[in-house]
């Protein structure tokens, strides 16, 4: 664990002075401000507006960050053969890859946490006063980036290619807002049908569960928010772990 | 000390190299049927052509690529020091920053890792650069980061990977002496370089390796009796 905690804080630092990082955060502080016009469209619901933009825009830039740091980050540590020197050590590959993750998970957090301040400090200008679910809602968007972004790691281990397992994590983002639907119609579907679409329930994350926009309560508890992450993350790494431990270098 | 004496032993190892692309798999060879075994203690060369399979040797020792077939014995990774052809860290730390990554992921006890961090600059001839940014660094002042990481946590087995590529005369002659302490320490050196005087100067036994084969094996008094040396004993053998 202490290798993982290691690997986990190196790659954090790592984010946290990439220029990648930085200009995702300056133009997501932009793009947060220019929301500003967008409120001025509706009158009457200027705060629901920005409220809506600001979270839904923050979701989108967290995912694109983890997402190309997830399909990235272990491809180009084996192209400047950075990995050599700490995989020729008593580290082991899921300990390596774990790390890395966590790295990448801990930078994705700081990001949208600073994107999440200066959204609120717009909303608080335009006279909005805090209340609970806007906490239930980023945490949401969070745990929705971090299990994509596991699926992500599972994929970038799968595929040499960065594009594609960067493409198919987001398809696996898009469909699994659509998991009650296809459970639907894996009920509807004729066997033939029904097989894959099974599969496909099983595999794309139930993203719909951390959705709080649609609905005026939790579904789940809140523990289960985490359990789930927890568990869906954790078998996508295991998975991952298992591949890369094959993997040559 | 309690350590038992060790040795790398490669036993009728072959690597073969598979790619697939649309389908259709291509081989390529890597290494052809090597048995070879460098006991503790010796300064072992490896020379060869580009392409002769110097570095897939080395990956196979290090566990970075599996073998085909045959077996690789390789003692405990927390006993390798590695140094690899143009090492890359990460640029965003200092030397210190960086041999204390390495060092923690080597298990060098937290007591001990200042003292030693210090000692291996020193050793390297970084000791005043080392709170500067590795991204600023030369070519070969990172290959002094870089065998400086490899031996931080005093390993018996050094292996290094073209060590003098892209050094300067005066740093060249500076690292061949920091080798040969650490051969008169007793460490196992495994060297390869395209620089056949370095290789005659420090080591014990050369290997030549031609088209991914172990095709000579070359003792010290060999190359030292020889009238052209080492240069032609290796010449001979590639050709």
């Amino acid at each position: 664990m202490k290798n993982v905690l290691l690997l986990a804080l190196t790659g954090w630092r790592e984010n946290l002075r990439s220029r990648f990082f930085l200009l995702s955060v300056a133009f997501a502080g932009v793009f947060l401000y220019m929301s500003l016009l967008l409120g001025v469209l509706a009158v009457e619901q200027e705060v629901r507006v920005l409220y809506d933009f600001g979270l839904g825009f923050i979701e989108l830039m967290g995912l694109a960050g983890a997402l190309y740091g997830a399909v990235t980050i272990i491809l180009h540590e084996m192209e400047t053969k950075t990995i050599y020197l700490i995989l020729t050590r008593p580290v082991s590959r899921g300990e390596y890859l774990l790390g890395r993750f966590l790295g990448l998970m801990l930078s994705v957090l700081a990001s949208m946490v600073l994107m999440a301040v200066f959204h609120l400090a717009i909303l608080a200008a335009k006279g909005w006063r805090w209340t609970d679910p806007y906490a239930l809602a980023f945490l949401g968007a969070y745990l929705k980036v971090f299990v994509t972004s596991a699926l992500a790691t599972f994929l970038a281990v799968f595929s040499s290619s960065a594009l594609t397992a960067g493409v198919l994590a987001a398809v696996g983002w898009t469909l699994g807002h659509f998991l009650p639907e296809i459970r639907f119609l894996v009920q509807r579907a004729s066997v033939l049908a029904a097989a894959p679409l099974a599969a496909l329930s099983w595999i794309v994350p139930d993203l719909q569960l951390y959705n709080l926009r649609d609905r005026a309560a939790l579904e789940a508890p809140l523990w289960w928010w985490f359990a789930y992450a927890a568990l869906y993350s954790a078998v996508w790494l295991v998975l991952g772990r298992s591949l890369f431990r094959r993997k040559e270098f | 000390m309690s350590e038992k004496p060790f040795s790398l032993e490669f036993s009728k190892v072959t690597k073969t190299y598979s790619r697939s692309h649309l389908g259709r798999t291509t081989y390529s060879r890597g290494i052809v049927d090597l048995s070879l075994s460098i006991p503790e203690g010796e300064s072992f060369g490896l020379l060869g052509l580009n392409g002769s399979g110097k570095t897939t040797t080395f990956k196979l020792a290090l566990g970075l690529l599996r073998a085909t077939s045959g077996d690789v014995r390789v003692p405990d990774l927390s006993q390798v020091g590695f140094l690899p052809e143009l090492p890359c860290f990460y640029s965003f730390l200092t030397p210190r920053e960086s041999l204390r990554f390495y060092g923690r992921l080597s298990g060098l006890p937290e007591q001990a890792m200042a003292a030693r961090i210090e000692e291996v600059l020193s050793l390297v001839g970084l000791s005043a650069q080392g709170d500067r940014r590795l991204g600023e660094f030369s070519k070969g002042m990172v290959q002094r980061v870089g065998l400086a990481q490899a031996i931080l946590h005093d390993p018996r087995l050094i292996i290094l990977d073209e060590p003098v590529s892209g050094l300067d005369p005066l740093a060249i002659k500076e690292f061949r002496d920091l080798l040969g302490t650490l051969r008169e320490k007793g460490k196992t050196l495994v060297v390869s370089s395209h620089s056949i005087s370095e290789v005659e100067k420090l080591c014990d036994r050369v290997g030549v390796l031609k088209e991914g084969r172990l095709a000579r094996l070359i003792p010290h008094k060999e190359w030292d009796s020889a009238p052209e040396g080492l240069e032609g004993l290796f010449v001979e053998t590639v050709r």
